[in-house]
């Protein structure tokens, strides 16, 4: 049966209108569904559909909601070999693969900084690739990606470390499916290690099974219904936004030019061309154009006329746990639990560069792009899952969490590739986990792409690949601590309690290449607010040292962008205003 | 550098504890803030020093009649301790440099931290507007800016009422007080002068469910809840708010002293400590609300005292017997500072202790080695407020058990 027919018929069962038509390989969904759920369902099954490289999914549902675009500015405010759009892992790591080449480069963002989107909300994880369907692009990119992070890291001085993983399996493996459970056991110790083995060899990874015993003793808060592990030496743990921080300076030291708070909102296109990017702030010139627009990208593909695909958002929630239990478990872990949901790696108890403890992420489909809520079921769900495989961590030692959006679309794989009509505009959608750990293998890919359509991509000899942190006091020796304070007295002054973060770092962070203007920024460069007492303690010195160092006055500091406005004026301004009426 | 007695923390208990080591030894005060007093300088508010100074005084006005004795005490602002050892060795930072200074004996006196909302497991968003009522306090008072003008308060604590008269006198609408308790946490002047004279709403057995709002809060959803604190889901009603103030308590801050293995108590999730103050590590003390969470600043400064002639007593050399008899949290009580009695010579010894329910008419007892040693009677305890049991030292002692318990009077 043909594929569109597949698909309504589907839907003709469930009592649905819906008229499917393919078209070079993009199904586009037309109709009506009673709710978004089933806009998802029929998007998902569609997308399941052989020869279907993507879903267009223009369904209508009651409640649906349309998004307005905001008005574009007529000024012409750049011109450009390549535009690239979107500030995330994905946009600066392709920035700084870009500089490289002698060309004039815009990237833009319409949040205040960098790294605001999925690449601030994730788990950080290097992932090898051992978690990701075999034979899809982002496992093939993530087992790329995961080899040049070492490099990356020792040229830009971003935190990488190869922490290790465990993948275990415990008597609640199968514990739900419809098998006695001396079988599920069996399966469990013998048969879906060897299965993974085979795939680590496969894939080139470096695994090994370890038996229960040594598992136990290695970390004694781990089950003790655990059956087996297998053990990843090589996965990684990064910090998102330092390591994108970090792309961007470096794209900047090379010639790029970031612009933020700039939203693209149209596109000028003339034939099967775009030429120019229209923004909030005004025009931008542009040769080729790059959609690294996570969970917008469907939007800003159909301003270019090349909407192939539609985004679905999925929520991820995550604990974070106090330094205190750092040493709680040795490696990151996860659990494997069967059936196993459909593109979701389960999650587990991963570790951050800084040792806290991640607990999550959950898998929920949602509506609204913004919706970062964590709700009381998600942490509900969280604490039982995985009681399985920690069954003691308690609960008292959360101290954040925190929700990001997976940018699925209904193919749910990666979809890097040339638009399908429009001659010089570049997709990097789709772009879920492992997104970060794939980053590196998604730039070298798009570089290809655009010498495919006939962009002549010159290297520079002056490349600087070098890019140095800005200091960070508590890594120091008390000699070197010592060498700071006479330096600069302000690295002697302790603001954040908690993670121990001095005055010095954050005037650092104000005045860095992409400089910090809000508590959030702040926060992601030096880790100030993120500790036990989430702000508490430093929040008011943070905010008046932004606003003695930018000029900005103190009632004016925001926690991020636009509307998150900390105070509403000085003291006494509501009686000042009620006594002018 | 060296010192005899290194107080860690300027507010009011390690201003006293200063005061009185100062005496007998050489002292060093580190206060990792600009100006010393603590917390006090943020409560502009009258109610701080009625039964030292027997009237009410304001929290700076409190701070100053220590402060102004300050005079030989080697005083360090902006100084930060990092670490402590067992040794008593100190890593300090300041603007002046991070050098190590070795004391003969220490004191504790960090005060406390907030609760934050994630303590306590509200779900939502996370927007601007949600400040914890000590930030909030600083925030108005000390740097001069208003935070919003529609508020709903979590926590009916003494921080929480004070703050809503705050916002309330700087002309924001305080859409109401959400406590989850059955009955309000606070002082029952508080709730008088606080709530009451403003007609501020106060919401018992209710908690917040959800935190609406993407840049800056929009509202929150409240709920009743049951007797297991579960909220019931059918008496969900939104708010709309700014501004979230979350009062739900305070945690003794006590990095330091886990870092080097002291015990804590995890009722108090302080320090345990002896009648003098001393935690588990000799020749380290400990006083104020970084060992249990005070009421009262009063009382922080007597145990203060104590703290520091104790720990002066240490630098000098005296060496003291350690009997460690633990004293029992006997029928209604739900935590006893001090937790061990070593048999010091001391005049008197306070017993400070919360109830775990409220009850009337009762008579709060001392039982020395099964015997009823002291008696007080009391028109009621409540949770909330700090119970206090003066007795004599030889009292306990020589004692083998030591107990603290509550008793309705017949
Ligand atoms: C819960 C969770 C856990 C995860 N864990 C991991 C992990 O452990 N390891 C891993 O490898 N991956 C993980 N991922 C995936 C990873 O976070 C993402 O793949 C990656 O961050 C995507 O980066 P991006 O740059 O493509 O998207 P984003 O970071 O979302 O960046 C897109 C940017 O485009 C901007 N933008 C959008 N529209 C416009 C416009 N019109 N004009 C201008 N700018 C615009 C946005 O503001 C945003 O900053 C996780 C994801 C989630 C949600
Ligand atoms: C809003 C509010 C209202 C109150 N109202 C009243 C009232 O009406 N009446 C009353 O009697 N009591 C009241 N109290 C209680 C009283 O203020 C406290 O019990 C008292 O301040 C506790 O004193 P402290 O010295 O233990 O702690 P704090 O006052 O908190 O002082 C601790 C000090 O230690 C410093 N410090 C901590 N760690 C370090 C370190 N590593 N290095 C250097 N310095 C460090 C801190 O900066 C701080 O200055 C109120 C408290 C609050 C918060």
């Amino acid at each position: 049966m043909k594929v569109e027919k597949k698909v309504e018929k589907y839907a003709r069962k469930k009592g649905w209108k819906v008229k499917a038509r393919l078209e070079d390989g993009i199904l586009y969904l037309e109709g009506e569904v009673p709710s978004y759920k089933e806009y998802v369902e029929i998007g998902r099954y569609a997308g399941k559909q052989k020869n279907v490289e993507g879903v267009v999914n223009r369904l209508k549902y009651k409640g649906k909601k349309e998004v307005k675009r905001k008005k574009g500015g007529n000024e012409l405010i750049g011109e450009a070999d390549v535009v690239i759009i979107g500030g995330g892992v994905t946009g600066c790591m392709i920035a700084r693969e870009l500089s490289k080449y002698k060309l004039d480069i815009i990237l833009v963002e319409k949040a205040e900084d960098v790294a605001c989107g999925a690449t601030k909300a994730n788990n950080a994880m290097v992932h090898t690739g051992i978690g990701e369907k075999m034979g899809t692009l982002k496992q093939k990119l993530c087992v790329e990606g995961h080899k040049m992070y070492e490099e990356l890291s020792k040229q830009l001085d971003f935190p990488y470390e190869k922490n290790g993983m465990w993948i275990i399996l415990t008597k609640d493996s199968f514990a739900d499916m419809p098998i006695p459970s001396f079988l599920g056991n069996f399966i469990a110790r013998f048969i879906i290690p060897r299965i993974i083995l085979r795939r680590a060899k496969k894939l080139g990874i470096p695994m090994h099974i370890v038996k229960r015993k040594e598992l136990l003793k290695e970390e004694p808060n781990v089950t003790s219904r655990a059956l087996i592990a297998v053990y990843s030496p090589t996965y990684g743990v990064t910090s998102p936004y330092l390591f994108t921080i970090a792309l961007a300076e470096n794209a900047i030291d090379n010639g790029v030019k970031i612009m933020l708070e700039t939203e693209v909102v149209d596109m000028i296109t003339e034939g099967e061309e775009v030429k120019e990017v229209v923004t909030d702030k005004g025009r931008i010139k542009a040769r080729y154009v790059i959609n690294a627009a996570g969970i917008y990208a469907d939007m800003v593909a159909e301003m270019a006329g090349a909407r192939e695909y539609t985004i679905h958002p999925k929520k991820g929630s995550t604990l974070l746990f106090d330094k205190d239990y750092g040493n709680y478990i040795k490696h990151s872990m996860t659990i494997l639990k069967f059936p196993r949901m459909e593109h979701y790696k389960g999650g587990g108890a991963m570790l951050t560069f800084e040792r806290n403890i991640q607990l999550g992420p959950t898998l929920m489909e949602v509506e609204d792009r913004e919706d970062t809520s964590v709700t009381a079921a998600e942490i509900k769900q969280i604490f039982s899952r995985f009681s399985l495989l920690l069954p003691n961590l308690p609960r008292k030692g959360v101290i954040a969490y925190f929700a990001g959006l997976r940018a699925a679309t209904f193919t749910e794989d990666f979809i890097i590739r040339r638009a399908k009509k429009v001659r010089n505009f570049i997709h990097v959608a789709g772009i879920q986990s492992p997104g970060l750990a794939a980053a590196p293998a998604v730039a070298k890919m798009v570089v290809g792409l655009l010498k495919e359509s006939g962009l002549e991509m010159v290297e520079k000899k002056d490349f600087n690949p070098y890019r140095k942190a800005s200091v960070v006091i508590r890594e120091l020796s008390v000699e070197e601590r010592q060498k700071m304070v006479e330096k600069d007295a302000r690295y002697g002054k302790v603001v954040c309690r908690c993670e121990n973060v001095t005055e010095g770092e954050i005037v650092d962070a104000i005045h860095g290449k992409i400089g910090a203007r809000n508590i959030d920024a702040i926060k992601r460069r030096t880790r100030a607010g993120m500790g036990r007492c989430q702000g508490s303690f430093c929040l008011p010195h943070v905010a008046k040292i932004i606003s003695r160092e930018t000029g900005i006055p103190l009632e004016e500091i925001k926690k991020n962008g636009n509307g998150s406005n900390l105070f509403i004026g000085k003291a006494k301004c509501l009686l000042e205003e009620e006594n002018e009426n | 550098m060296k010192t005899d007695v290194a107080i860690i923390g300027g507010g009011p208990a390690g201003l006293a504890a200063a005061i009185e080591a100062k005496k007998h030894a050489k002292v060093t005060l580190i206060e990792r803030n600009e100006e010393l007093g603590g917390i006090l300088q943020q409560c502009i508010h009258h109610g701080f020093g009625n039964f030292i100074f027997g009237e009410a005084l304001t929290g700076p006005e409190y701070a100053e009649h220590f402060i102004e004795q300050m005079e030989g005490i080697d005083v360090m602002l902006n100084t930060t301790v990092l670490e402590i050892d067992k040794n008593k060795r100190m890593l300090l930072s300041s603007p002046d440099g991070v050098f190590e200074m070795e004391a003969k004996a220490i004191i504790l006196a960090m005060g406390c931290r907030e609760r934050t909302r994630t303590q306590i497991f509200i779900p939502g968003t996370r927007p601007a507007g949600i400040y914890t009522a000590g930030t909030a306090q600083r925030l108005i008072n000390i740097e001069g800016v208003m935070l919003g003008k529609h508020v709903v308060i979590l926590g009916s604590g003494d921080v929480g009422l004070i703050m809503a008269r705050r916002f309330t006198l700087e002309g924001a609408k305080v859409e109401g007080v959400y406590e989850i308790m059955p009955k309000p946490g606070g002082l029952t002047r508080n709730i008088v002068q606080c709530l009451y004279d403003f007609d501020i709403p106060l919401h018992l057995s209710h908690t917040i469910v959800e935190i609406v709002g993407k840049r800056r809060v929009e509202g929150v959803f409240v709920a009743k809840v049951d007797e297991n604190f579960k909220p019931i889901e059918e008496t969900k009603r939104f708010v709309p708010c700014d501004t979230l103030i979350l009062a739900v308590g305070l945690i003794p801050e006590n990095e330091l002293t886990k870092k080097i293995g002291i015990e804590l108590d995890d009722i108090t999730a302080g320090p345990v400590v002896d009648e003098g103050m001393e935690t588990s590590i000799e020749g380290i003390f400990a006083c104020g609300n970084v060992v249990h969470v005070h009421d009262l600043v009063d009382d922080v400064s007597f145990s203060a005292i104590i703290a520091g002639r104790e720990a002066a007593k240490y630098a000098n050399g005296r060496k003291i017997k350690r009997r460690k008899i633990k004293v029992k949290a006997g029928e209604n009580v739900r935590y006893v500072v001090p937790q061990i009695i070593n048999g010091r010579d001391m005049e008197e010894i306070t017993f400070y202790f919360r109830v775990k329910k409220e009850m009337e008419n009762v008579v709060t007892r001392l039982l020395v080695d099964g015997e009823v040693r002291k008696e007080k009677r009391e028109l009621i305890v409540k949770p909330p407020e700090m119970v206090r049991l003066k007795v004599k030292g030889d009292l306990v002692m020589n004692a083998n058990s030591i107990s603290i318990e509550v008793k309705k009077v017949a």
